[in-house]
């Protein structure tokens, strides 16, 4: 699960839980591969990151490195750090692991890189 | 005589008033005489009605409107000539107790009537009822009425009297006992009556229910229609010893329509079907006239009812209004809990057994997903649920492509071509709402058990789409032959290939999937039969013999025309252009939740 990914999910879908947003992750194994950088790609996905939770995201599973804490302002053009958000978007992949929803706690493993989102019944 | 400071007192009340009616209707009031008058401190939430309104307002001239508006304290009047308005003015000024707990109600005149229109009507009837004026003599009534004699062996309703005769019809069901027939039957008395019809268009009717109700001045009955499958087409009903304003409603119309004393209304078509009826309870009718408004005091009314038992169900052309309809569907639709342990056994489990066989024999993408996967420009995000194998995903370099399915089996195939995918249920699709530009749903929906679920997932791509976000849905169309060509799905079987229709007629098979469920099984590459159906799955190994069963609904094509405009998609465009798979298109923009 690339953190890209991540900064979509959410466990709203779960009955009581309102926002879902962002789930904690909990890493048991990290990978990092590389992927090929288009600035542009990456200055347009930013319109929908939430950047905060990519950050906390980022530090959770201890690849913080360099990203800055505060988005900077007109990143359109700031290929310094387009390359730092396409290295945490991209770049980083948790393979196994736990996805953690912020409101109930409900735990979702993430095994071979796949998370499992799947709900019981009497979750719904 | 008003003393002064009596005058002086009335004066002042009115003045506080005019600025409530000023500020609850817009209606300004004026010092000069005029044809209207405000009624200042009354009006429908203080419990003033049109016939306590046109009962007092009437003895000083023509009424000719009478405006009540909903959830408001004031009224009002207008008349044929100001000389009548100035003298109900002069008389009943602070002086008619009519108002809350009877105290006296304040007036003043006013340029124009309330911009509130009540859209009642006086002299159309709804299609489908015929009033047969003096449809008996006094003679018949006074012999009618004699049949019965109200007394304790009569149920009582809350606002009214009832008796029975041939079936019951019990309030409680809103039905009849179709196979416990009543030992009393229509009187004999009445049987003139349906000579009498021999004239007219309803020529041989003769029923077998009559229902008596006994009304005293005040009482009513709520509006209803009389159940569709309890009944025939068409409904009689004679109206004794009083004449009575019955309310017709349908949508927004509302006909009031005048019964006379000793005339027979039959209400049929659309008038029985389609619109409700019902009497207000008051002592006093409210009658519209080329004069204007008057009132009519009511007596004691005696309706006969006489009605025919329908045997089966109804067929009539309103299915919203009919319960022969909503029961229907009612059966035929799958339970919540049976369609979650469908889907597991006959979809998500399946999908596990055949993955990789699947997975072998699903790699050509259709050309017309492929195009508008490639649609979207750089830095778009595009969900694919029930992706699969992944067929659609990577065919976009300048996107970012999430896909879902229930299958971990062929997510693991995806993953091998390092596609980004979770596992997820369509119907809870684990993301933000507002995020994606493109949504596709290729051949999955139709694995879904029953429309509710059907709809929701539906909703769920609806939520998840951006405003301005594109969809596409593809399903299994039940008709496989387009112009009179079989689609390439038939086509694959050779034999098929003919051009004669070489359908076999198999035996069908069924399998049980519940207490009361059977699904049919489906005979590969030839037009589907049924709208439900097993389709079954061949592993061509060593399994030969053991086969497996996809279930899938087929949609007819206008369930996939009404569906997605039901999740509330804006310009949802349909495109039929591979008649394989029907294809749906909807441009959403939505905020859903």
């Amino acid at each position: 699960m690339k953190l890209i990914t991540h900064n979509f999910l959410s466990s709203k879908c779960m009955k009581g839980v309102n926002v879902g947003f962002p789930l904690k992750i909990s890493a048991s194994d990290v990978k990092v591969t590389e992927v090929d950088f288009n600035p542009e790609f990456v200055a347009r996905i930013m319109q929908k990151i939430d950047y905060p939770a990519l950050y906390t995201a980022t530090e959770s599973i201890g690849h913080l490195e360099d990203l800055p804490k505060q988005m900077v302002e007109n990143y359109e053009n700031d290929e310094h750090f387009l390359k730092k958000v396409h290295h945490a978007l991209l770049q980083l992949e948790v393979i196994n692991g736990e996805l953690i929803c912020p409101e109930t706690g409900r735990k979702f493993p993430i095994t071979n890189g796949i998370p499992n989102m799947l709900l019981n019944e009497d979750e719904i | 005589m008003e003393t002064m400071s009596q005058i002086k007192k009335i004066e002042r009340k009115v003045k506080k008033l005019q600025h409530v009616v000023l500020k609850e209707t817009g209606v300004t009031c004026v010092a000069h005489p005029t044809k209207i008058l405000a009624i200042c401190n009354a009006g429908l939430v203080n419990g003033l009605t049109e016939e306590i309104i046109v009962e007092n307002f009437k003895k000083y001239g023509n009424v000719n409107k009478v405006c009540l508006v909903p959830g408001k304290s004031c009224s009002f009047v207008s008349y044929r000539d100001l000389e009548s308005a100035t003298m109900a003015y002069n008389c009943f000024n602070g002086k008619l107790n009519i108002a809350q707990e009877n105290k006296p109600v304040y007036l003043s005149f006013v340029e124009n009537l309330v911009d509130f229109e009540e859209e009642k009507s006086w002299s159309i009837l709804p299609e489908g009822l015929v009033v047969l004026e003096d449809f008996i003599s006094e003679k018949d009534e006074e012999t009618l009425l004699e049949l019965c004699n109200f007394d304790e062996s009569c149920g009582s309703m809350k606002n009214r009297q009832v008796k029975h005769y041939g079936y019951e019809f019990r309030y409680d069901i809103n039905n009849v006992d179709k196979d416990k027939p009543l030992k009393e039957k229509i009187p004999m008395e009445c049987d003139f009556l349906w000579t009498k019809l021999n004239e007219t268009y309803f020529k041989g009717f003769v029923p077998n229910q009559l229902t008596i109700n006994h009304y005293m001045p005040g009482q009513g009955i709520p509006h209803h229609i009389d159940t569709h499958s309890a009944f025939e087409d068409p409904i009689m009903s004679l109206s004794l010893n009083s004449s009575v304003i019955m309310d017709f409603k349908c949508d927004k119309k509302h006909f009031c329509v005048f019964l006379p004393r000793r005339s027979l209304a039959i209400m049929s078509g659309e008038a029985r079907y389609n619109w409700t009826h019902g009497i207000t309870p008051r002592k006093f009718d409210v009658i519209k006239s080329q004069i204007g408004f008057n009132t009519l005091q009511r007596e004691t009314r005696v309706s006969f009812t006489f009605r025919r038992v329908l045997q089966g169900n109804c067929t009539c052309r309103y299915p919203f209004k009919c319960d022969s309809y909503a029961k229907n569907n009612e059966d035929k639709c799958i339970e919540e809990k049976v369609a979650a342990d469908l889907e597991k056994t006959h979809v998500h489990d399946v999908y596990e057994n055949i993955a990789n066989h699947f997975s072998d024999t699903r790699h050509k993408p259709w050309p017309n997903v492929l195009e508008f996967v490639q649609g979207f420009q750089l830095g778009s995000l595009l969900v694919d649920v029930g992706c699969g194998n992944g067929k659609y995903l990577g065919h976009n370099k300048n996107i970012y492509e999430m896909g879902c399915d229930t299958s971990l089996g062929l997510l693991e195939v995806c993953k091998n071509r390092n596609f980004n995918i979770f596992n997820a249920n369509c119907l809870n699709i684990p993301l933000k709402n507002n995020i994606a530009d493109a949504c596709i749903s290729i051949a999955v929906i139709h694995h879904l058990a029953n429309d509710e679920r059907r709809l929701m997932a539906l909703k769920e791509m609806a939520r998840v789409l951006t405003v301005g976000g594109r969809c596409l849905i593809y399903v299994w169309a039940k008709d496989q032959k387009k112009d009179n060509e079989k689609s390439s799905y038939i086509k694959q079987d050779r034999k098929n290939r003919k051009a004669e229709n070489i359908e076999i007629n198999k035996n069908e098979e069924e399998i049980t999937i519940s207490e009361n469920i059977k699904l049919p099984v489906h005979t590969n590459r030839t037009q589907f039969k049924h709208k439900d159906v097993l389709v079954p799955w061949k592993l061509k190994s060593t399994e030969e013999n053991k086969q497996t069963f996809l279930r899938e609904v087929v949609w007819a094509e206008k369930a996939v025309e009404i569906r997605p405009l039901e999740t509330s998609m804006h310009s949802v465009f349909l495109d039929f252009g591979d008649f394989k798979h029907r294809f749906v298109a909807a441009k959403a923009r939505v905020s859903l939740r």
